[in-house]
């Protein structure tokens, strides 16, 4: 594990990620990972851009750009082909943003890890349509200010609970993971790797750009995220059998939040009322595991 | 169609495929904050009159790499050996872990990393400096004199050290009982000193006369012969059989001698020789009183000694001050007069004065003076005016055309008098005498400000020898710029003593040894503030590729075409060894 981190470099410098990108950390680590008999399907996502524009790539291992919605149908495909030519060897992945999980992506998904296609498919999760400029998604925590959610209309809904979904479809394996825990990451991705059918990671991904943060706390933050419970690491085999993989420190809700520009009309009271909700769904998990 | 040549075999189907990387769009010039390796300055190192860069010992212990650190201390202090043991540790005072949990128990590695040493027989790889033609003598071969021809022998130049006792060392060899430091530890000190070509003279007393003569063969002279006469009381009775001065009683016992202590001792004083005679007399089976005139708060003895001698049975009496000592029938009358507090002096301890005419008698066998100690010789004192002196922080340097520049040093000009005060004291002694020689006396003020290990007052000799620390901030790094979100809580260790019964009956050493396992467990928890550990967390979290490993010291460098400065790798270093500055 220690060594994976320090060598084998798949992704170019020079790539046009946002400074202090969290999504170009993620996939760093995941390709550090998988290796380089991967092939990346990419949905449309900050991604699409981060990968180049033509003919530019910014990836060692080749990438499919794809429609918003086709993420888990293309990666079929390219399983399907693979298959046909006899390739075992390679991993298919669809890395998808929050927009092309949970929301656009969500039905070829779906039906994808149904039918348990050989695949993974990785969705890391900046809380919104960062790339088209802010706009709240279906993965937006309750709380934030995005430009669809602006001012007094901040998100009063609670972000989708994306890994119990998968789980309900009974796939092998489907885990959190966050860029904070580097180690953490490269271990799931290694796990999902050397299981057959569909499996799914769900990788915390800070956005300084949307969230409103300097990007030198894009790490930080994302620490904050599971030491506080609110993005808890763990995983779920066969769609049944949970592990909590990390013991946070419980920090209040507060210190997560009062970091972020986009939470930063939040009064006391709406802190407590997110502690309450974070406090539940960490029993709710607790029961589980 | 584009055809895919560096990245993947030819398309068969017709859809454009990229070619070329993203390694032509230069990110670095999105940057306007620009990450730097740039390692600080620890609070212990600072702290630490003899500069000693604690936390890289701390790192190299942590490894197993113990000769090394062992090496690293010598850079700054040749007595681990002594300073592990009876030095009272302010850099534990300073240690951000403290603010965490606990304070690393620096001292305990230094001497776990000297008795290392000594039991491998390790000799030590030195930097130093070429040899030169002047040659400096040293009076007094305590921890001030050694230390500064230590240095000056790496330094490159030739030291005689003159010693008026039969063995070098000073108070460390005459005034310290075993159970604090044992011979052998001093001795495996000393003879590391004198492996680096240091000559110790013993039996030579000097006089006024000897110290002229030397004016004419020697290129510069190192003054550091202690205070060793105690200071008088100045009350009746002073005079009387039984009253003696404690320094000498430490020095009897050390020479070997049995004294004879039956019945009720009382030692007058508070600091560490007070202690140190009533813990001797406990030991040889004796009673003990020490009759203080201000309160245990305010004893010159470090913390621990009291609260041991305590535990070991001497009673202690806060508030008192001799008046009168009288014999009578083979005893002696002590009169003590109760004081108290009125106000506080500068150094923060209490000012005390008479409280009314309240006395008491005590019958006592013997009475021991330890209320400090002065030069036995009014020539061993710097001279006090004259345009031709200059007052360094520790040391007096004199300058005058008919004799070569003479240094008073160590407890002779100390504000503060400890062990690793004199080792200061020797080393800015060596850094002065090395300016001196090498670039003139107008150079002397600015070369020491030069190589002060953050704002001072220590100096250190690696950054006067322009090692690798040279290159360091002066910046101390203070707890807040430690990413405490690495590090867990975790137990220090307990320094294991001997226990109180066993104590009574040996002067054998009451702090016991730790193990190599337990060493390094302890200096790991250190957080090497201000040190690159090579962590690899700049590299591991660089969204942008472009922290570069390659085959520096540092191990790796930021590579400025792509990176965009981000700043993340500035805040995950647990240690702020980088800085991020403004791009100009």
């Amino acid at each position: 594990m220690e060594q994976t981190m320090h060598e084998n470099e798949y992704l170019y410098s020079g790539h046009v990620a946002c400074s202090g990108c969290g999504a170009a950390i993620a996939m760093r680590f995941l390709l550090k990972a998988l290796g380089e008999k991967t092939i990346i399907v990419l949905p449309a996502c900050c991604w699409s851009i981060i990968a180049g524009p033509y003919p530019q790539s910014s990836l060692k291992v080749p990438v499919i750009h794809s429609a918003f919605e086709a993420g888990g149908a293309v990666a079929s495909g390219v399983r399907a082909a693979l298959d046909v030519k006899g390739d075992t060897e390679t991993t298919v992945v669809t890395w998808a943003g929050d927009g092309g999980t949970f929301d656009i992506g969500f039905q070829a998904l779906s039906g994808a890890v149904e039918r348990n296609e050989d695949f993974i498919y990785v969705c890391y999760d900046n809380e919104a349509y960062m790339n088209t400029g802010i706009q709240r998604s279906s993965s937006t925590p309750y709380g934030a200010w995005t430009t669809t959610t602006p001012g007094i209309e901040w998100k009063k809904l609670r972000k989708k609970n994306i890994v119990e979904a998968l789980v309900a479809h009974r796939i092998p394996y489907a885990a959190t993971a966050n860029i904070a825990f580097p180690e953490d990451l490269v271990r799931k991705a290694k796990k999902a790797k050397e299981i057959k059918g569909s499996r799914f990671l769900h990788i915390y991904s800070s956005c300084p750009t949307g969230w409103r943060i300097p990007s030198e706390m894009s790490i930080k933050i994302a620490r904050m995220a599971v030491q506080t419970n609110i993005f808890p690491l763990y995983e779920v085999e066969d769609g049944v059998n949970y592990t909590i993989n990390y013991k946070s420190k419980e920090y209040p809700v507060r210190e997560y939040f009062k970091l972020q520009g986009r939470f930063k009309h939040l009064s006391d009271k709406d802190l407590e009322q997110i502690q309450e909700m974070v406090n539940e769904d960490w029993q709710r998990l607790l029961k589980k595991a | 169609m584009a055809k895919g040549k560096e990245m993947m075999g030819p398309p068969s189907i017709l859809i454009p495929c990229s070619y070329i990387s993203t390694e032509s769009n230069k990110t670095g010039a999105w940057r306007f904050l620009r990450p730097r390796y740039e390692e600080k300055t620890s609070p212990c190192s600072a702290a630490c009159p003899a500069g000693e860069d604690i936390g890289r010992i701390e790192m190299l212990a942590t490894q197993g790499l113990f000769k090394e650190a062992w090496e690293t201390i010598l850079w700054e202090n040749p007595f681990p050996g002594v300073c592990g043991r009876v030095c009272y540790h302010p850099c534990e005072r300073a240690c951000n872990r403290g603010e965490f949990d606990e304070a690393i128990a620096i001292h305990t590695i230094e001497r776990f990393l000297s008795d290392t040493a000594a039991r491998n027989d390790f000799k030590p790889v030195l930097e130093r400096l070429p040899a030169r033609k002047e040659k400096i003598a040293i009076i007094g071969s305590g921890p001030g004199g050694l230390a500064g021809a230590y240095f000056l022998a790496l330094l490159g130049y030739g030291c005689d050290v003159f010693e008026s006792m039969p063995e070098p060392g000073g108070v460390l060899r005459w005034g310290i009982p075993s159970y604090r430091l044992p011979l052998s530890a001093l001795r495996n000190d000393v003879s590391q000193i004198e492996s680096q070509g240091v000559r110790i003279y013993t039996g030579r007393r000097i006089t006024r006369d000897l110290l002229e003569d030397m004016y004419g063969t020697y290129d510069g002279v190192f003054v550091c012969c202690g205070h060793s006469a105690s200071r008088s009381l100045g009350i009746p009775g002073e005079n009387l059989k039984g009253v003696t001065n404690g320094l000498d009683f430490l020095r009897r016992v050390r020479e070997g001698e049995i004294p004879s202590v039956e019945g009720l001792s009382v030692i007058i004083g508070g600091g560490n020789t007070a202690v140190d005679v009533a813990r001797s007399v406990i030991r040889f089976g004796g009673k003990a009183l020490i009759a203080y005139r201000r309160r245990r708060q305010d004893m010159p003895a470090f913390e621990d000694e009291v609260a041991m001698l305590l535990d070991e049975g001497v009673e202690l009496r806060e508030l008192v001050a001799p008046i009168t000592i009288t014999e009578e029938s083979g005893e002696y009358v002590l009169t003590l007069g109760s004081m108290k507090v009125a106000g506080e002096d500068t150094d923060g301890r209490a000012r005390v004065e008479r409280d009314g005419d309240t006395t008491e008698e005590i019958r006592v066998k013997r009475v021991f003076k330890a209320i400090g100690e002065v030069a036995a010789e009014s020539w061993f004192e710097p001279p006090e005016k004259g345009t031709d002196i200059k007052i360094l922080n520790t040391c007096v340097m004199v300058n005058r055309p008919d004799h070569p520049a003479v240094v008073f040093g160590g407890d002779l000009t100390a504000g503060f008098k400890s062990v690793v005060n004199a080792v200061a004291s020797g080393k800015e002694a060596a850094i002065a005498l090395d300016i001196v020689f090498r670039k003139g006396l107008d150079s002397v003020d600015e070369g020491l400000a030069d190589c002060m290990v953050g704002d001072g007052p220590a100096h250190s000799m690696e950054i006067h020898m322009k090692g690798e620390r040279y290159k360091r901030s002066s910046h101390i790094v203070p707890y807040e710029e430690i990413n405490t979100d690495y590090f867990s809580f975790t137990q220090g260790i307990t320094q294991p003593r001997l226990l109180r019964d066993e104590r009574l009956t040996s002067f054998e050493e009451v702090d016991l040894k730790i193990s190599a396992s337990v060493a390094m467990r302890e200096s790991e928890r250190c957080f090497n503030c201000g040190l690159c550990n090579q962590c690899d967390n700049c590299y591991i979290y660089c969204p942008d590729m472009s922290v570069v490993h390659d085959s520096s010291i540092q191990g790796r460098h930021v590579d400025y075409d792509y990176c965009k400065g981000c700043g993340i790798c500035v805040v995950e270093c647990p240690r702020n060894a980088m800085s991020l500055e403004e791009e100009d």
